[in-house]
């Protein structure tokens, strides 16, 4: 069988998911048995416009960008997004609650005018996505588990649930219990509720669940004693795009 | 009953971790909560606590573990798990035993899950008796504060010193060789764990405001209370906390997770509820409990009614977890009991004195979940969606099912799916699956070519029993692929054909692309031993059509049957049945003469997992075949 090519591309963002396929180790290497990665501009020079899968990272967040992003859709026949902005448009998406004229002069100050913007999105407000990775950043596994699924021809086994389910089969005591205020309630699950399990808080990086009870969530935070403003708050981290879809 | 000085079951406890031929587990403390972990030191071990985050049925059933592997050189692999050392478990309250005895009886109905029972029959529970009651517990009410059964060991904390009931040989024998200074309790010491197990009693906060034995009962009248329901699973997070956290809760998930090398993997088992939004879901996108408040009352009613028509106990044994969890607080069983029975009262309702249903569990061997390795012979094209395959069991053994039974069909790497058999148990030597590609077993299956191997477990379920069936006329209705199970049965009967009176087949389908077994069954029309009727929902400009045009049923009204001689068998579409057992009835077919096969997400196949649970029935092990007259009252069947 033909190795499939494979190429990274980044949007708005940190490149921190990338950053993760690179440090995938011995992985890392059993990984390129199976593929060819053509363009990835953390590791490599090279970039070929022919391969198969791409992986796309970053928020879009300003129209010229959306041509690029359409020719990678051409070029590519399968597009998975990866992190947090180009899954949900991540912590991008903040900005969606200001104005934008504001926010371009609070980055470019005088030369505001240069620089063009719009609403930070994920990818699939612009092409179609075929395959997911979330995560801020992405975990390894399931990265390894998109991939893997993909060369079978499989749909990846991505959760539907909150991140409740992971924290409650590794027996966490709940952030709650904990005097902390965590959104894992609405959050899909996938990350084997990695930050709870180190007692912090779920801060709702892979984004909403596809069905969330927003309410009785936001009900449930100020029960614990947020105010309606700090809940609302509690939303608008990761959930900045989805939330504003409504 | 024994006694111990404190110090010395301390160095009983250090002498089990001694000793690295044990494996010892115990309650410690987790930030401010308990939690049951491997013990180091017998200092480590608190008995005064009130609950453990999650019970001790995760060394029986853990969060996640491998059924087997699987090579595509080797088929699947039951690789024998390592030697366990046997576990012993320290500090298990009665409650969490009575929650591993009802665990017993679901795992060992009609077939014994081995995973689950080889730990089990290695483990021993040493107990200890409430000291600290946890604020939303109710297992006084329950009946579970304390048990006289299920445990080797049991402790009562006595001050300075522990009584010990000795439950079992394997418990006096433990305690024999590693315990020293073990006395003979006085009679008082024996008064004295009698008292501290009465004030167990009366140190619960939660309490319900009528016996528990009522609870079957007030469910039953309740089912369809909507408003109630409603109002109550509004604010549920979906977030499964309460059946995870549950003692009792042992539904699963079975799924493959393929090596990076793609040509190994293993098959593992991972916790799943019932809460959860997908877990009626069925791979044509269907969700039998799509909403909260379907899920939200299915939970209660699996515990305090299925369960209980199935094993004869209330499947709650009252340790409160699933109330300590649940965020926007509606999961407490006390609170949601309490409140229905006085709503019930207020409507002027009664709740009659508990019945015992009718209990008879037997075991017949164990789960197989290792696929038996079978090779596709044939692939026969026949929509664009479905291709008929032939199959043919590996070791040469015939399938022998009964019509209407299906099998779980494995694809490598890619999980395991329930399909029907559509060959009659008349052809010898192979088998057919008629397989529409929708999931990602069907589709990776789909891509498969003759010669390549797959899995198989079963035959499952209760099929069509055609003996039952001999001598009377049969009106055979089939939807869409509703033709594949109803095959299995109808040609069947073509092959008995003397056995049977007169037989009608309907079939019907959305176009004529559609039609499976077109020739097949088209040929049919030749035949005067039978009368068959195709009808399409609709005929695109340019197709070829000269049958009926219209659904299902539109066909009922044109043939000519006698409702006393007839039985109907219906296979379709959920959406399907409404209307073709009203339309059956309409011409006089008396309940018990309608036959229907239903599509739920059967995951095991033998009744355990859940997903395909229908009220109190589970479709993998009571059906997929069932009498209309059987499932008529079951409220989420049709």
């Amino acid at each position: 069988m033909m190795k499939p090519k494979v190429a990274f591309f980044d949007f708005a963002g940190c490149e921190g998911d990338q950053l993760q396929v690179a440090n995938l180790e011995e992985d890392l290497l059993a990984l390129l048995g199976k593929v060819d990665v053509v363009c990835f501009r953390e590791v490599m020079k090279e970039c070929d416009e022919d391969y198969a899968i791409a992986f796309v990272e970053g928020s879009c967040t300003r129209l010229q960008d959306e041509d690029r992003l359409k020719r990678i859709r051409e070029n590519a026949k399968i597009v998975v997004a990866i992190g947090s902005c180009a899954t949900i448009g991540g912590i991008n998406s903040l900005r969606n609650y200001k104005n934008l004229d504001e926010v371009r002069k609070t980055v470019y100050g005088e030369k505001a005018k240069l620089f063009d913007t719009y609403e930070a999105r994920p990818i699939d407000a612009v092409i179609p996505v075929d395959a997911y990775v979330y995560g801020c950043p992405i975990d390894k596994d399931e990265f390894l588990h998109v991939v893997t699924s993909l060369l079978m021809g499989k749909k990846p086994d991505i959760p539907t649930y909150p991140v409740c389910v992971e924290c409650k089969k590794n027996e966490n005591v709940c952030a709650f219990e904990r005097d902390q205020f965590c959104v894992g309630p609405v959050t899909r699950a996938g990350c084997d509720s990695c930050c709870v399990n180190e007692g912090t808080i779920c801060w709702g990086c892979r984004g909403l669940v596809d069905n969330p009870n927003e309410n009785s969530h936001k009900e449930v935070l100020i029960k614990y004693g947020l105010t309606v403003e700090e809940a609302i708050g509690k939303f608008k981290l990761y959930f900045g795009w989805q939330e504003g879809k409504k | 009953m024994r006694l111990i000085s404190k110090k010395d079951f301390s160095n009983f406890v250090n002498a089990l971790i001694n000793d690295d031929s044990l494996n010892i587990v115990g309650v410690k403390a987790k930030d401010q909560k308990f939690s049951f972990g491997p013990l180091e030191s017998a200092g480590d071990l608190r008995l005064d606590y009130d609950v453990t985050l999650l019970p001790p049925k995760k060394y029986f059933f853990p969060q996640r573990e491998t059924l087997f592997g699987y090579s595509l050189s080797k088929g699947f692999v039951a690789e024998k798990p390592a030697e366990t050392k046997p576990l012993i478990l320290v500090g298990v309250h009665p409650y969490d035993i009575a929650a591993l005895l009802h665990m017993d009886e679901v795992f060992k109905d009609t077939k014994s899950d081995p995973y689950y029972s080889e730990r089990r029959n290695k483990s021993v529970i040493i107990g200890v008796n409430i000291q600290k009651i946890c604020k939303n517990c109710f297992a006084p009410q329950m009946g579970t504060a304390t048990i006289d059964e299920g445990y080797d060991l049991m402790l009562t904390d006595l001050g300075n010193r522990y009584a010990i009931d000795i439950g079992t040989l394997k418990g006096k024998n433990l305690l024999a060789k590693y315990a020293k200074n073990v006395k003979t309790a006085y009679t008082r010491d024996i008064q004295l764990v009698g008292q501290k197990e009465h004030e167990i009693y009366a140190k619960a906060q939660q309490k319900l405001d009528f016996s528990p034995d009522r609870i079957p009962g007030l469910l039953e009248k309740n089912y369809e209370e909507r408003e109630f329901w409603e109002e109550h699973a509004e604010k549920c997070l979906a977030c499964g906390s309460c059946v995870l956290v549950c003692p009792t809760c042992y539904c699963f998930d079975v799924k493959d997770q393929p090596n990076l090398s793609l040509n190994k993997g293993e098959r593992i088992r991972t916790w799943d509820g019932c809460l959860l939004e997908d877990f009626a879901k069925v791979a044509s996108g269907e969700n039998f409990r799509a909403t909260r408040l379907s899920r939200y009352r299915h939970r209660y009613f699996k515990k305090g009614k299925y369960l209980f028509d199935r094993f004869g106990f209330i499947s709650c044994v009252g340790c409160g977890r699933c109330s300590s969890n649940c965020l926007p607080d509606i999961a407490n069983p006390v609170t949601l009991f309490n409140d229905l029975y006085n709503y019930t009262l207020e409507k002027g309702v009664k709740v009659g004195p508990p019945t015992s249903p009718e209990v008879e569990i037997k075991t017949e061997g164990n789960i197989d979940f290792v696929p038996r390795v079978a090779k596709i012979v044939k692939k026969t094209p026949m929509t664009s969606l479905e291709t008929l395959f032939e199959i043919k069991l590996e070791d040469g053994s015939e399938l022998s099912h009964e019509p209407g039974q299906f099998v779980e069909v494995s694809v490598f790497g890619v999980g395991e799916a329930p399909i029907s058999v559509s060959s009659p148990p008349t052809k010898k030597g192979s088998f057919e699956l008629c397989v529409r590609r929708l999931g990602n077993v069907t589709t990776k299956l789909h891509s498969l070519n003759e010669g390549d191997l797959i899995g198989i477990r079963g035959p499952f379920g209760k099929g069509f029993n055609p003996d039952s069936l001999k001598g009377k006329d049969l009106l055979f209705i089939a939807g869409g692929l509703g033709i594949a199970p109803l095959r299995s049965l109808f040609n069947y009967v073509l092959a008995n054909r003397k056995d049977y009176g007169k037989v009608i087949l309907l079939y019907g389908c959305k176009e004529p692309k559609e039609l499976l077994f077109g020739e097949e069954v088209l040929s049919l029309e030749k035949r005067d031993d039978v009368e068959f009727k195709p009808t399409v929902d609709w005929c695109p400009e340019g197709e070829l059509w000269d049958g009926n045009i219209g659904v299902i049923t539109t066909l009922i009204p044109q043939v000519d049957f006698d409702p006393q001689r007839t039985y109907a068998i219906v296979v379709g579409p959920p959406i399907m049945y409404k209307f073709v057992i009203a339309d059956l009835k309409e011409r006089d077919v008396p309940d018990d003469h309608i036959i229907l096969s239903l599509e739920r997400r059967m995951k095991c196949g033998v009744g355990k997992c859940g997903h395909c649970q229908i009220n109190q029935i589970y479709v993998c092990k009571d059906g997929p075949v069932f009498n209309y007259s059987k499932i008529k009252g079951v409220p989420e069947a049709l």
